[in-house]
């Protein structure tokens, strides 16, 4: 029986046992699709997001800032699960929330595989591109200066290796164990990304529309940053950044989604995670400070 | 970790079930958003959302049932592209009802969950401070622009068009 080495306590170090843990952890224990609070008030949400609509907030003649619907929706359920006049969303909906997303990746997964297939020849014209867009994400490294200026020691080894999301997560602890300051590091990165993670990115993708005059395929590309909300909310901008070019961004954005999944985590593993300790050793006598951040308790929330 | 599943349980009907009637209720709301956002008919994108869930429980009843480590997001990739590649007789069916599903009607409501989901680390945000919140947004901003900087440079390199 599959399941038995599924609910395993111990992670053996396969990173996409995390996602599915999770999953399961929620989808099966409760019977999730009951919480009509829940879906009754997503549904309320997405109804208020879709009948506001894009808004466009023009800053200088050829700039413009583009709010869509996505961010509201992410913003109010947010909102919602703080403002503590809401009772009826709170820590178990999260979870139930948190659980059906893992769910719902799926869905956005299948409708971006089905642009790609239908896009199929891209691929083979533009397969160099695609490939090596994944050593780009190595760019994290460039922050690890920055972050030994702001006084993290180890820590700083965790934080700027990857983007920090689940799969990156795994391979840290995996390699330094859960107590150490580099998992310290990748959990504070992971935290924050979780909570502003897909609103930064969705205002960054928009700036950088205006700003950076780059291929429209190369801004498809990058929106697979390794982490499903945030490319969901990366990929909506550079839609409507270039109308008729959909099925070809959504084709870029899946097949740059697959590559993330079957290839950067080895990418993490053998290139950026030695890199980061090589450039943190030598650099760490140069630049590191004495420890200004207090060493917080330790964080137990994989 | 202090909810680990106990081991007890096992993915049975019930899972499969909880499954199915998930991605009824995402299904229905992503068509009522679809509708209100893009006018689609929505007994069309319905079929859509029927189409990208059948895919999306392949997945994960494979990911859980073969025996290999396998993510069910490589599964869900695999099915979809080789349902809509152009020599494959699904492709018309496929396409023609899935593109009745924009991509960020599905967006919008999967964010809402994301929304709530993430309200569960507010606290644990709150108390990690200004130094590790801007070491974060450095580190996504990289991320984005490595990829993106590399993929220009390639496309203009082997001489993609501009389009």
């Amino acid at each position: 029986m599959g399941w038995v080495f599924i609910s395993d306590r111990d992670n053996d170090g396969k990173v996409e046992h995390i996602y599915r843990e999770k999953t399961d952890r929620r989808i099966l224990k409760k019977n999730p699709w009951r919480d009509y609070r829940l879906h009754g008030t997503v549904l309320f949400l997405v109804i208020i997001a879709e009948l506001i609509g894009t808004v466009n907030i023009p800053i200088t003649k050829n700039v413009a800032i583009t709010i869509m619907p996505l961010i509201y929706t992410i913003m109010l359920g947010l909102i919602f699960y703080l403002d503590k006049n809401i009772r009826w969303i709170k820590k178990k909906q999260a979870r139930i929330a948190e659980g059906a997303m893992m769910l719902f990746i799926g869905v956005l997964i299948a409708k971006l595989a089905i642009s790609s297939g239908q896009s199929i020849h891209l691929i083979f014209e533009m397969g160099p591109a695609l490939i090596l867009q994944e050593i780009g994400h190595l760019a994290t490294i460039l922050v690890l200066p920055i972050a030994l200026l702001l006084g993290f020691k180890k820590e700083s080894i965790g934080m700027t290796n990857s983007i920090g999301r689940e799969p990156n997560v795994a391979v840290v602890v995996d390699k330094y164990g859960f107590n150490s300051p580099e998992s310290r590091g990748v959990f504070a990165i992971f935290i924050i990304g979780t909570v502003i993670g897909t609103i930064f990115i969705s205002f960054l993708v928009t700036l950088s529309l205006s700003f950076l005059p780059l291929h429209p395929y190369a801004f498809a590309m990058a929106s697979g940053v390794g982490s499903a909300s945030m490319n969901a909310a990366a990929i909506g901008p550079t839609l409507a950044a270039f109308p008729g070019l959909e099925s070809s961004i959504e084709a870029f954005a899946g097949f740059s989604n697959l590559l993330s999944f079957c290839v950067g985590i080895y990418i993490v593993i053998f290139i950026a995670l030695p890199i980061t300790e090589k450039f943190y050793n030598f650099l760490e006598p140069k630049i590191g400070r004495g420890s200004l951040v207090k060493e917080k308790e330790d964080d137990d929330n994989g | 970790m202090a909810d680990f599943i106990d081991g007890s349980e096992n993915v049975t009907v019930h899972g499969i079930f909880n499954w199915i009637r998930l991605l009824i209720i995402f299904s229905v709301i992503t068509v009522i958003g679809n509708y209100i956002g893009y006018k689609h008919p929505m007994t069309d994108s319905l079929v859509g959302m029927g189409i990208l869930s059948f895919i999306t429980l392949a997945g994960v009843w494979m990911e859980r049932e073969l025996p290999f480590n396998i993510s069910s997001i490589l599964y869900i990739s695999v099915i979809g592209i080789v349902l809509a590649l152009p020599v494959m007789p699904t492709s018309e069916f496929v396409l023609y009802y899935v593109s009745k599903v924009e991509l960020l009607s599905i967006v919008t409501v999967f964010l809402a969950y994301v929304g709530i989901g993430m309200g569960k680390s507010w606290d644990e945000f709150k108390a990690l401070g200004w130094r590790a919140i801007i070491i974060t947004m450095l580190v996504i901003a990289a991320t984005y622009f490595g990829a993106a900087i590399v993929a220009h440079i390639v496309l203009v390199l082997t001489g993609v068009p501009a389009v």
